[in-house]
């Protein structure tokens, strides 16, 4: 995230997008060129032609749908990333399913993020395909453990089971979907492991129990330690010499896009 | 990052919170009664279903138990998606997805009891 | 190795900062006229004339990357690693060697210092093998940090390496001299700080080697330190070779109980086992050093534990039982007998709550015949004054004192950490030191007066040649070995002692909060025993021999089957199965030092809690669990329940035993010397000879270390010679 290029929206750049399709074509070419140009290996090599086409399309999005859309990036492995405010999700998706020169009708993926430090602590991310276009997109909001986020199901049929996953694993409420219900743990479950505070071990074990003859579930006992990694070095540390973390500019919510 | 920048953004709008299906703590109420009314219905169909070795009174006596224990909730976000939990489990139950192993788990039948005087903590372990 | 000269003490850095309350009084005089005043990156730091540039950029803040510097030894300035730009200077200097001048500005992370060090890193990894991935010291290494933080991200080194040959320096040791980046840190420890000159360099420019010039083994009772000193992987811990690695164990930190020093130790776990252990800084007892006893026997905790509670059956063996049973039969003998003919001696590794679950325990049985085995006189003042039997001048005062005074003991041995307390001092603040007793070679010059007893006497009266010396000094200090005391005659040399310390103490005028009697106690348990009001000594118990008898960890073999009538019964508890517990009819196994949380508290009086590290194996309890649940079963149950509840019943006892790392002061000299100079008993002619004088008789001194392989090794190895116990080595 850090090396990530955040790029911000900005307004008046009437760009229309149809670049995408010929992005596939490009992007070898860059390739072919950086492996010819680059000497260290090591270093992944800069696609600027792709990043500056997928840039430009978030951009244009971003216009279309400065309500709800809060900030635009493309990482450094170029993935177009979409911030959006949780009330967003049916009118981005939408836009982006039946747009024309967006046409992601393809949900290849939902799925979740637990930081339990910020205080909406789920990002719920999106991941969308355009087959028409050959395109990928991710779309992220967030939420906390009691606020319900609209179900993609209306836009997507395949958002069903990814929520309820979601559901399952997180704890986090989809409003209006259409089945609602435990997908992966057992019947009468508790807790949703995903979350970072669900203990590695859980809080149960399960054995069969020959007197009254079915499974049973027991608080757990560990019989073998956790292994806990501790990174700090015991030695001298140079804190002075440590380079912090570079702090990537950051959007304050409602104010991007007609600001500038 | 971007989503800390998010995070900002719900804290502005944190003021009104969007709830999960009631709109006050009354109707938030209304569900749970409906909810344990539908349990207690559903008690004497279960016992017999899944051929529990209880009775229709014990039965009803652990959802009670179960409804109490989360008596001192008050905020009705939280009533609603426990009230969400207990619909699911109540129609995992009806529907007979549940296996009797999942519902004899209420009981904890084979569960020791911790032991809490001294000796016995002694005999059993190194943790007190 | 002779005093150091005058200029390089001035550079020691830390060693002078840390030093007498005096000095430090004296200092912001001075310092107000002629601090200097230099600046890092920019930033105005105030030092004192004849600060190094590393130390001023410490003062802001900075840390300079750096190998052959430690703050605790001599500067050598031979890695190059902390070269840092002054600005208007021609070229780098070498931080840790240069003397900040009024006004320089030192640039820390310029590019001309980047590129310094990023050089210095090259030439240095030149010869350093890249075997990271199988070296003990991955994670954990001065060379790996650094480079990763200072030096270039690509090589261009494409020559051979230099290789050297392994050293065979001991069973402790392991070295892999090719890693070796000649900082000579190990050279300068044990020349320094350990005060055996057996280690050295040998050739020059790529040849220069670390050895031992011929082979042999590094013989000091500090050697393990040489690991921590060591930057890279060149000397690390053979015992922990290959066992784990530094970021999957968990630390716990703890206090050493092994001698009565109370060394701080960081206990390394892996999944249940102790994996090493490692010093903890602490000033005022262990500085960053500890004992090879304290850092290698812990291999001892894992052999000859008693895991199961036992009881002698008909035949006379002992079988396994479960602690019901065991337990029972405790209680049972316990309520069987009246209260006098019950007795219990505590070992020398028992913990403060054990001891005081056990005293309230006899107690409740009407029982006071509790004993220690290690003895202390009780005539005089005995135990009832604490000034009597603590080291009152702490390990610390020792660097203040100008003369010192050892009485029948070899604290090289006896307490390793002051020995080198000892030596620092005597190599920094000219502190004299004379000796009564064997003469021992403690690693510095001192005056031996003689083993003989009469030389106390003399000694005492004032007719001794010495005794002007004594007069003279300014702050002195006199230090009685508990071996001395353990003689028949003990009480009378304590009362010699103490007659010395007081007369030395009137010429010498020094002010009234200067101790000069001390007394320097061999293990772990004897201050807290006697804080508690248990009697040092089993004389008692030899003369009116009790039907049971509860060992407390007694495993000195003070007392056996002989000096009990046939049908006693003895109680063992304890963890290991050493000299107490073959004799025993029912064994109760307890937890070791590292796997309870336990108050000991140090020769100084200092009070210090370990902590729970790893799980005690199998059955084992916790010490005064076991005494606790006996006590319940026995019909006198002990009103705690809980390690905070005992320490309450501790706090009531003695307070100072619950107020962790803190000493409380003893007083009352004056009348511990009258009281002693009421003793009227001869001293017997023998002369007073320590137990342990050489190396072969420091390392297995206790259960724990009698059961260490790596201990047994080293005495094979200072017997026999290194070669004896030289292991096919693996890497």
């Amino acid at each position: 995230m850090a090396a990530s290029l955040v790029r911000f929206v900005r307004g008046g750049l009437g760009r229309s997008f149809n670049v995408a399709r010929t992005s596939c074509v490009l992007q070898q070419q860059a390739r072919l060129q950086s492996s010819t140009t680059e000497t260290s290996p090591t270093v992944r090599p800069k696609d600027a032609v792709t990043h500056n086409q997928l840039a430009a399309f978030g951009e244009y999005v971003s216009e279309m749908m400065p309500k709800y859309i809060q900030q635009v990036q493309v990482t450094c492995y170029n993935e177009l990333e979409v911030m959006i405010h949780p009330d967003g999700v049916i009118p981005v998706l939408t836009f982006l399913r039946d747009h024309t020169n967006a046409q992601f009708r393809n949900m290849t993926d939902l799925t979740a993020v637990d930081i339990p430090t910020r205080q909406n602590r789920f990002e719920i991310v999106y991941n969308l395909l355009s087959l028409r276009f050959n395109s990928r997109i991710r779309i992220k909001t967030y939420t906390d453990e009691l606020t319900p986020v609209d179900s993609a199901v209306p836009v997507h049929m395949a958002a069903n089971w990814y929520e309820r996953e979601v559901w399952d694993m997180f704890g986090v409420f989809f409003s209006n979907h259409p089945d609602l219900r435990r997908i992966l743990t057992d019947y009468g479950f508790e807790g949703h492991p995903f979350r970072k505070d669900f203990p590695l071990s859980g809080y149960v074990e399960v054995r069969y129990d020959d007197e009254v003859k079915r499974v049973v579930a027991e608080p757990v006992e560990l019989s073998q330690e956790f292994r806990k990694f501790d990174l700090n070095t015991p030695w001298e540390v140079f804190p002075a010499h440590r380079e912090s973390k570079e702090a990537a500019p950051k959007l304050e919510a409602g104010e991007a896009p007609e600001k500038k | 990052m971007a989503s800390s920048a998010a995070t900002r953004a719900a804290a502005s709008t944190a003021k009104v919170v969007k709830p999960i299906l009631s709109r006050d703590l009354d109707e938030a109420k209304r569900r749970v009664r409906e909810l344990y009314r539908a349990w207690y219905r559903e008690v004497p169909n279960t016992v017999s279903l899944f051929q529990l070795d209880i009775t229709t009174r014990q039965g009803r006596d652990k959802v009670k138990e179960m409804f109490d224990k989360n008596k001192h909730v008050t905020d009705p976000r939280v009533i609603d998606m426990l009230v969400i939990k207990g619909k699911m489990e109540l129609q995992e139950t009806i529907n007979v997805w549940k296996q009797k192993t999942h519902v004899m788990r209420y009981f904890h039948e084979t569960e020791e009891p911790r032991p809490t005087d001294f000796l016995s903590k002694f005999y059993r372990g190194h943790d007190p | 190795m002779l005093r150091l000269p005058t200029v390089g003490r001035a550079l020691a850095g830390a060693a002078k900062s840390s030093l007498a309350a005096s000095s430090t009084v004296r200092t912001p005089v001075r310092a107000a006229s002629n601090m200097v005043e230099v600046f890092v990156d920019g930033k105005p730091v105030e030092v004192e004339p004849g600060t190094t540039v590393l130390q001023a950029c410490e003062k802001a803040g900075i840390q300079i990357p750096r190998f052959c510097y430690h703050e605790r030894l001599s500067v050598a300035g031979n890695c190059r690693m902390c070269l840092v730009e002054i600005e208007k200077a021609p070229k780098p200097v070498a931080a840790c060697a240069m003397p900040v001048m009024k006004g320089w500005n030192i640039l820390t992370n310029s590019e001309k210092t980047r590129k310094a060090r990023e050089g210095v890193m090259e030439f240095l990894l030149a010869n350093h093998p890249l075997d990271c991935p199988i070296c003990d010291q991955g994670g954990e290494c001065d060379l790996q940090d650094q480079s990763m933080q200072f030096g270039s991200d690509r090589s261009r080194f494409s020559e051979g390496k230099r290789a050297v040959e392994d050293k065979n320096i001991g069973p402790l040791i392991k070295t892999i001299m090719t890693r070796c980046i000649q900082c000579t840190r190990c050279v300068r420890f044990a020349s320094e700080i350990a005060g055996v000159e057996d280690l050295g360099t040998t050739g020059r420019g790529n040849n220069l080697q670390i050895g031992t010039y011929v082979e042999k083994m590094f013989m000091s009772e500090l050697s393990g330190n040489v690991i921590d000193v060591c930057p890279v992987g060149a000397l690390t811990s053979k015992p922990y070779a290959f066992t784990a690695r530094p970021w999957e164990t968990r630390k716990t930190e703890s206090i050493d109980v092994l001698d009565a020093v109370g060394s701080n130790i960081l206990v390394s776990t892996r999944g249940g086992e102790v994996m090493r252990v490692m010093p903890r800084l602490n000033e005022d007892v262990n500085e960053e050093w500890i004992s090879d006893k304290t850092r290698f026997a812990y291999d001892g905790l894992k052999r000859q534990r008693l895991t199961v509670p036992m009881v002698k059956d008909d035949s006379g063996q002992l079988t396994v039982t479960t602690w019901e049973d065991a337990l029972t039969r405790v209680a049972g003998a316990l309520q069987s007998v009246q209260g006098s003919e019950v007795a219990a001696i505590a070992g020398g590794m028992a913990d403060a709550e054990a001891l005081v679950s056990l005293k309230d325990l006899l107690n409740r049985l009407n029982s006071e015949s509790l004993c220690t085995e290690e003895l202390f006189p009780m005539s005089g003042a005995g135990s009832d004054l604490r000034s009597n039997y603590l080291l009152n001048s702490r390990i610390a005062g020792i660097e203040e004192s100008d003369l010192l005074l050892l009485v029948g003991t070899n604290p090289r041995y006896e307490a390793p950490l002051f020995n080198a307390r000892i030596r620092k001092s005597w190599l920094h603040n000219e502190l004299r030191v004379a000796m009564v007793g064997h003469n021992v070679d403690l690693s510095y010059t001192y005056d031996h007066l003689g083993e003989e007893t009469a030389v106390l006497k003399e000694l005492a009266n004032g007719t001794h040649p010495f005794c002007q010396v004594l007069s003279a000094a300014k702050r002195p200090v006199v230090v009685v070995g508990s071996s001395a005391l353990q003689r028949d005659d003990g009480a009378g040399i304590l009362s010699a002692v103490s007659a010395i310390a007081q007369n030395a103490r009137t010429s010498s005028g020094v002010e009234e909060g200067w101790k000069v009697l001390n007394v320097l106690h061999r293990v772990a348990s004897q201050v807290a025993a006697l804080d508690l009001g248990y009697k040092a000594g089993v004389d008692a118990i030899r003369n009116n021999p009790p039907k049971v008898l509860f060992l407390l960890g007694a495993d000195a073999g003070c007392i056996t089957r002989a000096d009990l009538p046939k049908d006693s019964l003895i109680i063992y508890q304890g963890h290991h199965g050493d000299a107490g517990a073959p004799m025993a009819d029912i064994i109760l196994p307890s937890a070791a030092y590292t796997e309870k949380n336990a108050t000991y508290v140090n020769t100084e009086g200092r009070s210090q809690h370990t902590r729970v590290a790893v799980t005690p194996p199998g059955m084992a309890r916790e010490d005064w669990k076991i005494i606790r649940a006996v006590s319940e079963l026995a019909g006198v149950a002990l009103p705690y329940d809980s390690v905070e509840e005992v320490r309450s019943r501790l706090a009531e006892v003695s307070p100072n035993l619950v107020r962790y790392d803190d000493v409380e002061e003893a007083n009352y000299f004056k009348q511990a010397n009258e009281l002693a100079q009421a003793v009227n008993q001869d001293l017997l002619a023998a002369p007073l000879v320590p137990p342990q004088l050489t190396a072969k008789d420091f390392y297995m001194t206790d259960s724990i270390s009698r059961a260490s392989q790596t201990m047994a090794k080293c005495v094979k190895a200072v017997t026999e010679g290194a070669a004896a116990v030289d292991e096919p080595s693996v890497c």
